[in-house]
């Protein structure tokens, strides 16, 4: 089996040690891993503002630096459900059937594709979940509070399984955090309140470290702690599945 | 304009035929007991519950309910309770001053607390609105558990007016405060025998 | 005002946010609940869906098969293609009768073809008789939300009203006494109604027959008082069987407020002896909207709200921000339809979360349509120059890996090294609350050279 590494544009740009731990952790679960380095990014931020038809030289590479492989992994669900979803718009060859079938994010690849929920990892903290909206409810990563379905949570057997990890439980289990690409910008009023609130929550019920699977949520969040200087850490979960292995 | 037009266009517009999906009552099937069910759904929506073991009796335990009710209209034979009497001919106006009803229910369902009320149970289709209190005589036998099993239950009537009620009369409107009585009946106990 | 723009103004208040939010999501939680005790709650979504979308396949039949049943039983039918023939039609109706005294339950229909002005503009009082309505009418506002008008407004705020409309008493904002002063209000305009116009919740082709849906009990009060009944219906209310009535009454009142079904659902078949029945059905652009492949199933909604009482923008931002009769999620994909560039900056109003999908009784893809939504806005609709060359450029850089790369490098130069005052000026909207990221001194690429340089 062999899998492509996919790193989002403003991961690989501004926070390499997720991409680093991403490509650590699965080379210690034996992956046979390479990392096309002409890759750039998966065109959502175009799709989400409107432009998806300027982002199809995107996808298309994308495609390309991707197709040879039997499996797509990224730290990203929002980017792995962008191509998924909306990568609708190419021609349907069977390159692109074939990459959009097989690209999955870290968790989901992790515990559907490898069978794998410990991995021997070690992170003595209180740590609270924030269940992004694209893995959540695009990709299915876990059951959401609006349905009725049985509870199941990819992220959550996976961070249960961390020796000395406690997983705080949240007041709104699964709202959105305010980031939403150019949202963030454009309706900055609410994306700060939206996350100021995602925060106070995780506050509220004891966390010291926010973790998730999309670091665009993080990267938002992050950046409100920081400029209030509030006691929290933020980390995604590659980072924390690959400390201590 | 009008008509034409309207169906004009929505002949043009619409897509292929989509069938129409068949109701499968197995998914919604479950053991509960109906009786206590009912019993606790009309609590849950602000109603009160009664059980009399016969119903000659109800007249003395609405009276216990509503001492101070003055101008009663009962539509049942077995109340004597009422003060004033109405008909298919009541002009709905003269109901202005009703203190309090007593109608008969057809069936209850179980799972909303909701009753069954025809338009020939009540006369004048203004009187489970605007009499101050209501009170729905109901038999215990004939509840059902659900809504599809309710509109089986009404699929013969005659089609007029009926309604579905469901408590009494409510709003969250002023602030998320429930309140109970608003512009329909205040009070709504359901007595069953 | 661009729905962000309303939304800054709304967020200056962070209490009345939080109060706001806190309100709306309450409501939310109400509805869970309300939904967790229904045995194949998923099921039940499925078939509403299901039916609807039969329903729009079929609508002319449909609705030509209501209004045979509907004649039948002596309810007259009108058709109305505009918002204008609507309010002409209703107006003629109301004049034949000499009515000048109206009571109006709620109906958002009417809210969209703006009844109340019209009618008042020809000396018609129109009083509408649902509490909130009623509320905000006296505030001289819109409604804020579908199923609680008045949701934005504080029981003080409601207090003052009353005490200038309806020479309430001060109470501090009490609920009880506020309701029951209403009560008495309402109850005289009931009483010397010469009509009474409602909406309807569902009409059924089966039976020519239609349903109201009330808590309070307003529409009865109306309806069966009044010598005149002018319920008024968007094409889409129709439903094919009554036995589907048992499918969306088990939907609506739990998606909307989380009780199991409202207090009042009344069966209208015919006319009480001596009174006259009218329905008015009405296009106004719901045609427009069936011709959409990508947006024809928000045709589906049956006006439960229970999408804005979920978004996360909604609970943040309130009603009046988005400046449309039916505001929140399912108006972000109804009201591009009728104005693209009026309403160009709602599908933009989302964090496209995908919660309101969940939570709509009738299954509309909500978020995806906002998502297509976006692509006609850019495309129909001129866009301010920067953040359209912008993003085109972006779309070349990205597509090339060599150029992506320079691009990278600069931006974390610059980032890196500009000294804060620049990089936190007012041309950084991200900066205005939040700090970027820290640059490192490599990125990913780079890295990956170093250390793993036999895969390449």
């Amino acid at each position: 089996m062999k899998v492509g590494l996919f790193i989002p544009c403003y991961i690989n740009q501004l926070y390499p040690q997720v991409a680093i731990a991403t490509l650590e952790l699965l080379e210690k679960l034996d992956v046979d891993v390479s990392y096309p380095s002409t890759q750039t990014c998966c065109g959502q931020p175009l799709g989400n503002s409107g432009y998806e038809e300027d982002s199809k030289g995107a996808c298309q590479l994308f495609v390309e630096n991707f197709k040879e492989y039997d499996y797509i992994v990224g730290p990203s669900g929002s980017c792995i459900y962008h191509v998924k979803k909306h990568f609708d718009i190419l021609e349907q060859t069977p390159d692109v059937i074939k990459v959009r079938n097989n690209a999955y994010e870290l968790c989901e690849f992790i515990v559907k594709i490898l069978g794998k929920i410990d991995l021997g990892a070690q992170f003595t903290h209180k740590v609270g979940l924030h269940k992004s909206c694209h893995g959540l409810r695009g990709l299915h990563l876990g059951s959401c509070s609006e349905r009725m379905d049985a509870h199941f949570s990819t992220e959550e057997d996976l961070l249960n399984n961390v020796k000395g990890l406690e997983l705080m439980s949240l007041t709104r289990k699964d709202e959105c955090c305010g980031f939403g690409g150019t949202f963030s910008v454009f309706e900055e009023a609410i994306s700060v309140k939206m996350g100021k609130d995602r925060i106070q929550d995780h506050l509220d019920n004891g966390v010291e470290v926010i973790t998730g699977a999309d670091h665009s949520c993080l990267m938002h969040l992050e950046g409100l702690i920081n400029r209030n200087n509030q006691p929290l850490k933020v980390m995604h979960i590659a980072e924390i599945l690959n400390s201590s292995i | 304009m009008g008509r034409a037009a309207i169906l004009k266009s929505v002949k043009e517009n619409k897509p292929t035929l989509v069938p129409l999906p068949k109701i499968d009552l197995n998914p919604f099937q479950e053991n509960v007991d109906i009786l206590e069910t009912f019993k606790s759904n009309v609590k849950l929506v602000g109603g009160n519950i009664q059980e009399l073991s016969q119903l000659s009796n109800i007249d003395s335990e609405v009276e216990k309910m509503y001492p101070n009710a003055s101008e009663i209209i009962s539509c049942i034979p077995e109340s004597n309770l009422g003060t004033v009497s109405i008909s298919e001919k009541t002009s709905p106006h003269e109901l202005e001053t009703v203190d309090l009803a007593i109608v008969k229910g057809e069936f209850g369902v179980a799972e909303n607390g909701a009753v069954w009320i025809s338009e020939e149970a009540v006369s004048t289709r203004v009187l489970p609105f605007i009499s101050n209190d209501l009170v729905i005589i109901l038999n215990k036998e004939d509840l059902c558990l659900h809504m599809h099993q309710a509109y089986k239950l009404i699929s013969e009537r005659k089609r007029n007016f009926g309604l579905f009620i469901s408590g009494p009369s409510k709003t969250a409107d002023i602030e998320q405060c429930l309140v109970i009585g608003a512009q329909g009946a205040m009070s709504l106990t359901v007595i069953l025998t | 005002m661009s729905h962000s723009e309303k939304a800054t103004i709304f967020n200056k208040n962070e209490a009345k946010v939080n109060w706001h939010n806190k309100a709306l999501w309450f409501v939310r939680e109400k509805r869970d609940t309300a939904a967790h005790k229904v045995k194949g709650w998923e099921y039940l979504r499925e078939l509403a869906s299901g039916i609807k979308a039969n329903v729009l396949s079929n609508l002319d039949e449909y609705l030509v098969e209501f209004e045979k049943n509907a004649l039948k039983k002596n309810i007259k039918v009108h058709w109305a293609s505009s918002a204008e023939e609507h309010n002409a039609i209703v107006h003629k109706i109301l004049a034949d009768k000499k009515a000048k005294k109206v009571v109006k339950s709620k109906s958002m229909l009417t809210e969209e073809c703006h009844l109340n002005s019209y009618l008042e503009e020809k000396g018609i009082e129109i009083i509408d008789t649902d509490l909130g309505e009623r509320i905000v009418q006296l505030a001289k506002e819109p409604p804020s939300h579908i199923v609680l008008p008045a949701i934005h407004k504080t029981k003080e705020e409601v207090d003052e009203l009353f005490q200038e409309h309806l020479g309430t008493t001060p109470s501090n904002g009490n609920p009880e006494y506020l309701t029951n002063e209403a009560r008495k209000h309402l109850r005289q305009k009931f009483i010397e109604a010469d009509a009474a116009i409602t909406g309807v919740n569902f009409a059924i082709a089966e039976t020519g027959g239609f349903v109201v849906c009330t808590n309070e009990g307003n529409a009865d009060m109306g309806a069966h008082l009044a010598p005149v009944h002018i319920a008024c219906m968007g094409i889409e209310k129709i439903i094919p069987k009554e036995e589907h009535l048992g499918v969306f009454l088990r939907l609506l009142a739990r998606s909307a407020t989380g009780q199991p079904i409202t207090t009042y659902s009344s069966h209208f078949n015919t006319a009480a002896p001596g009174t006259e029945m009218h329905v008015v059905i009405v296009d106004n652009g719901r045609t427009e909207q069936l011709s959409r492949e990508d947006f024809r199933s928000s045709l589906h909604c049956i006006r439960c709200g229970a999408c804005m009482n979920t978004c996360p923008i909604y609970r943040r931002s309130g009603g009046h921000s988005y400046d449309t009769t039916i505001p929140g999620p399912i108006g972000s994909i109804l009201s591009p339809g009728k104005d693209l560039k009026k309403h160009s900056s709602l599908p933009f109003a989302s964090t496209l979360c995908g919660s309101c999908s969940n939570v709509c009784p009738v299954k509309i893809n909500i978020h995806e349509q906002l998502y297509k939504w976006r692509q006609l806005v850019t495309k129909d609709v001129k866009q301010p120059f920067i953040k359209k060359s912008i993003l085109k450029i972006a779309g070349i850089v990205l597509s090339k890996p060599k150029l992506f790369s320079l691009a990278g490098k600069s931006a974390r130069f610059m980032l890196k090294y500009a000294p804060r005052f620049m990089v936190y000026s007012n041309l950084n909207a991200w900066g205005n609350a939040r700090e970027l990221p820290e640059v490192k001194n490599q990125n990913f690429d780079e890295w990956y050279k170093v250390k793993r340089k036999n895969h390449g």
